[in-house]
């Protein structure tokens, strides 16, 4: 037919031709004989019924930047949890003589080079007030005069200067010149002396802080304490959302219409300078509450999380469930009309059992997503916090006080503030981006 | 066939095979349909959900969208292949010579515009010259055509002033205001409340008579289909199982699937103790349809070799064709005796 | 139209009064008297000076003392940062520097993401998709501090010197360039994003259908129908982004030396100023939830469905 030349592939049509079947003359008695209720039942391929979560997974794996993005997390979580057991330096450990590093070096030989260099250079300008003295009197023969002694010290103080000067500038010329080449990580001379001599010392990956604090160490522990406040801050947002909501879409009535009063007040509440305002006034209450005389549980408790730790969680504890208890209101609403949960009520199936064991799971696509995209914005705002310097005290590292402290040297030290922004930025990033893909994998309406 | 008639073909469709490419495997949607229609005749096409009945009608449209594609055969309107229509053909000829309305009217109309700018955008999207007044006056001429009063004012409110009833009726106005040869209603009643469906029924048949156009009619329920059509495609699992007139259909069905449906709806005629009976069983599963009958493991009458291979059509009488074993059973019976 | 503002605005009142409440009791229950930071006065001085601001009596009557003063425009003096001085000044002086630098980022986050979604939505699952889809999510990852500071070294710093590196008024635009565009783009990555998944949900639904089916243009179909729609749910987003546009001033202000309310306020929480912090908190808070508001109405205004129903949800 001249119609299909258009059409790429025509499969077979499965319907046979009248005349030709019978020309053909290839069916027989038995072929018309009824068939039992087995083969009937049996005709039916089955499909192996493909879980939700089997299902989920599936379009997970196959989302590309999801997957990378899962990988950079567990990378993330190993670099942050393990990665402190591997490097010999704590978090508050000042190195001596090894302040100001950057993340790279010179070789032994070749700062000896390049110091015998500027000394070569420099030999003849730098004078030596004493020798200079002693030279003028032997010429003169006589003890100098005072007059003659300032000016001699005069000469010497200008000339050092201008040497100086001068050395500060031709250093990085120098190098090129010699052929003088950075190496990868921070030593300081010290430590690159005790390598030299055999010894085993690992390198400041990422440079040291101006007290000679290790960043890579700090990072790491940055990074942990960043992700520990996310997930948790993402537990009790689930928590407290999870109850809240549930109660409030299945009681109905009077108390969800209260309830919902009250969430709507508090979705207008502008959060983060709420949040900032709880931080900044529970710092010196909780720690007043520290250092008081009175012991117990809840203080030790208190002592051990910090005192800002607390209220950045009690922040959160405080406003950030609302979203999540308005997705669970809503699919409790909606499956609660549903028969199965009719039915649970006609057995006589407690309200707390029906949440629990019928409305729970129903919904729990939805609460995974939301859960694991409250993580990044948790880790958004402890470091927002932690940058205004209400966030997590030291000498505990936060990635955002790192950056902060960061911000007064940053044209010099440059890789202080890059270091904890980048590893903040892709942490945050690729928890976005598994939490868009997990929402898009768990939820196929989405998707479409 | 013959193509001694193909001056009154207004539409002939052709084995076409229409496949979802999901991620999951690829899903026949249609698989090989053919029939042809004439121009003034309505046809119903029923099925249950899933059947391929809209898949069947948005291939003629052209509004299959990724992943469905049109895999097969060939989609003839008054002489011009369709499926070959490039994207400005496409778009020219949607909407001019072949309309269609769909099953909800409640979404289908846009919230943020009037009805009035609704209709008249889709009259002037094929007619550039017409002025703004001539095209208003189309549009409300169109409005009292489809029974809708005070049309001044209707013109002017948006779609969630009008009840779904209205709402169709708008849906119908805007389909046929260019004129188009076919019309396409893909279960324009479903979303109604009864006595309305009944008002629309009506108002299409009035409109059918008024303006000669042809119609598929596609709908799950057979009642309708005796109200408005013709004749009757009755699809099940991308199939067509039957296709006859009307009359034939109902009083004659050839295939186990029709009788079922049939015998699933309710009449008005029935005896006290009749009951609706319904079919059995689920669809077979799109994904992998099995050889042989897909309607085999639901059917009463299964024969063994339902379950081996696909039925060929048999005509059963005039313009009647069933694809069903028992029908050439019945053949092979009658030419040996 | 005319219940639903009251309502609104009923909401509104309540919120900032508790807001207003919550403030004032945390900063009260702040250890330490405020006098006590500098050099320690004498007992005498501290009882005068804490009648004077009644600060001896109940927590309960100073609230109201409080509430009844902001009504009247007293906002308290500053006690520590410019000593004496009256809030409500220091905070009308300030604010409008932030609202400038603020209303240049919120337009052109708006302008650059509304059209950058909608070109992610026409290519999704494309190429260009992907990448917008990634830079978005990376600028929705990227505290404000991480911007600002990158920018500023490798702009201002470094071997470029485009951009001043502290914000100088005399210097015209160049100097509001790197702020604007830091405190804009998340907000203009935020927009982007929901004007995507806006779009691609409004291309899903049903009039889109008809409209194909009316043979109407590609073009017309996108803009007309598709657009129209996805804008109203983007203007609901508006509103959550003033609050956060003046929120990342706190930190962008702070890193390019902008002389405005943000940067006032964070330097207040550090000197522990607490009636200016409160001041502030409170000032902002009210401005933040009004914008709400008026976003909200906004959103009642643009759709068709709501402003002619009346007082439907």
């Amino acid at each position: 037919m001249a119609d299909n030349k258009k059409i790429k592939r025509c499969p077979v049509s499965l319907q046979p031709d009248i005349e030709a079947l019978l020309a053909e003359g290839g069916l027989s008695d038995a072929d018309f004989a009824p068939a039992t209720k087995q083969e009937q039942e049996d005709f039916i391929q089955e499909r192996a019924s493909v879980s939700y979560w089997k299902d989920a997974w599936r379009r997970l794996r196959k989302n590309v930047v999801a997957m990378v993005a899962l990988g950079v997390i567990i990378f993330l979580i190993l670099f942050a949890f393990v990665g402190p057991l591997l490097v010999p330096y704590g978090y508050d450990q000042f190195n001596k003589g090894a302040e100001n590093l950057h993340p790279f070096h010179y070789a032994l030989e070749d700062q000896v080079r390049l110091e015998e260099e500027i000394a070569a250079r420099t030999e003849t300008e730098v004078l030596d007030e004493e020798t200079l003295m002693a030279q003028a009197e032997a010429e003169k023969g006589e003890p100098l005069t005072s007059v003659e002694k300032a000016i001699i010290r005069a000469q010497v103080k200008a000339s050092s200067q201008s040497s100086q000067s001068a050395e500060t500038v031709d250093e990085n010329a120098l190098r090129k010149e010699l052929g003088i080449k950075k190496k990868l990580f921070g030593y300081s001379r010290a430590e690159l002396e005790q390598k030299a001599a055999g010894e085993s010392v690992f390198p400041h990956v990422f440079g040291t802080d101006m007290y000679g604090r290790d960043i890579l160490v700090r990072v790491m522990y940055g990074a942990r304490v960043s992700m520990a406040v996310g997930f948790f801050a993402a537990l009790l947002v689930l928590v407290i959302g999870a109850i809240y909501g549930s109660v409030s879409g299945y009681c109905g009535g009077r108390v969800d219409a209260v309830m919902q009063r009250i969430v709507e007040l508090i979705y207008s509440v502008p959060e983060m300078l709420v949040v900032l305002l709880i931080a900044t006034a529970l710092k010196p209450i909780l720690t007043e509450y520290v250092n008081s005389g009175s012991g117990g549980p809840l203080k030790s408790f208190v002592t051990i999380l910090g005192p800002n730790l607390i209220s950045m969680f009690i922040a959160f504890g405080m406003l950030y469930w609302v979203t999540m208890s308005r997705i669970i209101r809503g699919q409790v609403l909606q499956l609660k009309q549903q028969e199965y949960v009719t039915a649970a009520k006609a057995l006589g199936a407690s309200g707390g059992r029906i949440i629990r064991r019928h409305l729970l799971p129903n919904c729990i696509g939805q609460i995974v997503v939301t859960t694991c995209l409250q993580i990044p914005s948790a880790i958004f705002l402890e470091s927002f916090l932690s940058y205004l310097g209400v966030g997590v005290s030291a000498p505990l590292p936060s990635l955002g006080s790192m950056a902060t402290d960061a911000l007064s040297g940053m044209y010099t030290y440059t890789y202080r503030l890059i270091v904890p922004s980048v590893v903040l930025s892709v942490m945050i990033l690729s928890f976005n981006l598994f939490g868009d893909g997990l929402r898009d994998a768990l939820d196929p309406k989405l998707k479409k | 066939m013959s193509e001694q008639n193909s001056s009154q073909k207004l539409l002939e469709v052709k084995d076409l095979h229409v496949s979802f490419f999901t991620p999951a495997g690829e899903v026949k949607a249609v698989g090989g349909i053919s029939y042809d229609l004439n121009y003034g005749e309505v046809m119903g096409v029923v099925g249950e959900s899933g059947s391929g009945k809209s898949v069947e009608a948005y291939s003629i449209i052209g509004l299959l969208q990724s992943p469905g594609k049109v895999i097969g055969g060939s989609i003839t309107f008054e002489g011009q292949d369709v499926l070959s229509f490039s994207k400005a053909e496409m778009t020219a000829f949607r909407g001019n010579k072949v309309a269609m309305i769909f099953q909800n009217p409640m979404t289908c109309l846009n919230p943020v515009y009037t009805i009035g700018n609704q209709l008249v955008e889709a009259l002037r999207a094929h007619d550039k010259n017409i002025s703004s007044k001539d095209a208003e006056k189309r549009a409300m001429e169109m409005m009292e055509m489809v029974g809708i009063n005070n049309v001044e004012k209707r013109m002017k409110q948006y779609p969630h002033e009008f009840s779904g009833g209205m709402r169709q009726r708008v849906m119908i106005a805007m389909g046929l205001i260019c004129h188009p040869q076919l019309l396409i209603a893909d279960e324009p009643t479903t979303a109604l409340d009864v006595t309305i469906q009944a008002q629309i029924l009506e108002l299409m048949k009035d409109l059918q008579k008024k303006t000669k156009m042809g119609i598929i009619f596609i709908t799950h329920n057979l009642g309708v289909v005796a109200d408005i059509c013709d004749k009757v495609s009755v699809m099940y699992a991308g199939k067509m199982v039957e296709q006859g007139p009307v009359d034939d259909i109902f009083y004659a069905p050839a295939h186990p699937y029709t009788e079922g449906l049939l015998r699933s709806m309710p009449r008005v005629d029935a005896e006290s103790y009749e009951r609706l009976i319904p079919i059995e069983g689920t669809p077979v599963d799109m994904l992998n349809p099995p050889e042989g009958c897909p309607f085999a493991p639901r059917c009463e009458k299964c024969m063994k070799i339902c379950l081996k291979k696909m039925p060929p059509y048999v005509e059963v009488g005039e313009n009647h064709r069933s694809a069903c074993w028992l029908r050439v059973q019945e053949r092979i019976n009658k030419e040996e005796a | 139209m005319g219940k639903y503002f009251a309502k609104r605005l009923g909401m509104a009142v309540v919120t900032i009064f508790l807001v207003t409440c919550v403030t004032f009791l945390l900063m009260n229950a702040v250890p330490g008297s405020p006098w006590l930071s500098e050099k320690t006065p004498s007992e005498a001085t501290l009882a005068a000076l804490n009648a004077k601001y009644g600060l001896d009596k109940p927590v309960i009557v100073q609230l109201f003392m409080y509430l009844k003063n902001l009504l009247h425009g007293d906002f308290g003096v500053s006690l520590k940062m410019q000593r004496n001085r009256e809030v409500l000044s220091i905070i009308l002086e300030m604010f409008p520097v932030s609202a400038k630098v603020g209303a240049i980022a919120l337009c052109w986050a708006v302008l650059v993401g509304v059209p950058l979604g909608c070109l992610a939505a026409f290519k999704r699952g494309k190429l260009t998709d992907s990448i917008l889809r990634v830079v978005c999510t990376l600028g929705i990852s990227m505290p404000s501090f991480v911007v600002a500071s990158v920018l500023l070294v490798v702009f201002a710093g470094g071997a470029l010197k485009l951009f001043p590196t502290i914000f100088d008024a005399s210097q015209g635009w160049r100097s509001y360039v790197l702020p604007c565009f830091s405190l804009g783009f998340y907000p203009m990555c935020y927009t982007a994003r929901q004007t995507r998944s806006a779009m691609l949900d409004s291309l899903n639904q049903e009039y889109i259908k008809t409209a194909r089916a009316k043979g109407l243009k590609n073009g017309k179909i996108i803009f007309k129908h598709a657009l129209r729609n996805a804008l109203i749910p983007v203007i609901t987003y508006l509103g959550p982004q003033v609050a956060f546009t003046l929120c990342g001033g706190f930190v962008v202000e702070s890193v390019f030396s902008i002389p405005g309310l943000g940067r006032y306020f964070v330097q207040s929480i550090q000197n522990r100023d607490y009636p200016v912090i409160m001041g502030t908190t409170i000032f902002l808070a009210t401005f933040i939830i009004l914008m709400n508001v008026v976003v909200d109405i906004l959103y009642k205004v643009a759709d068709p469905r709501i402003s002619l129903t009346k007082g439907g949800d």
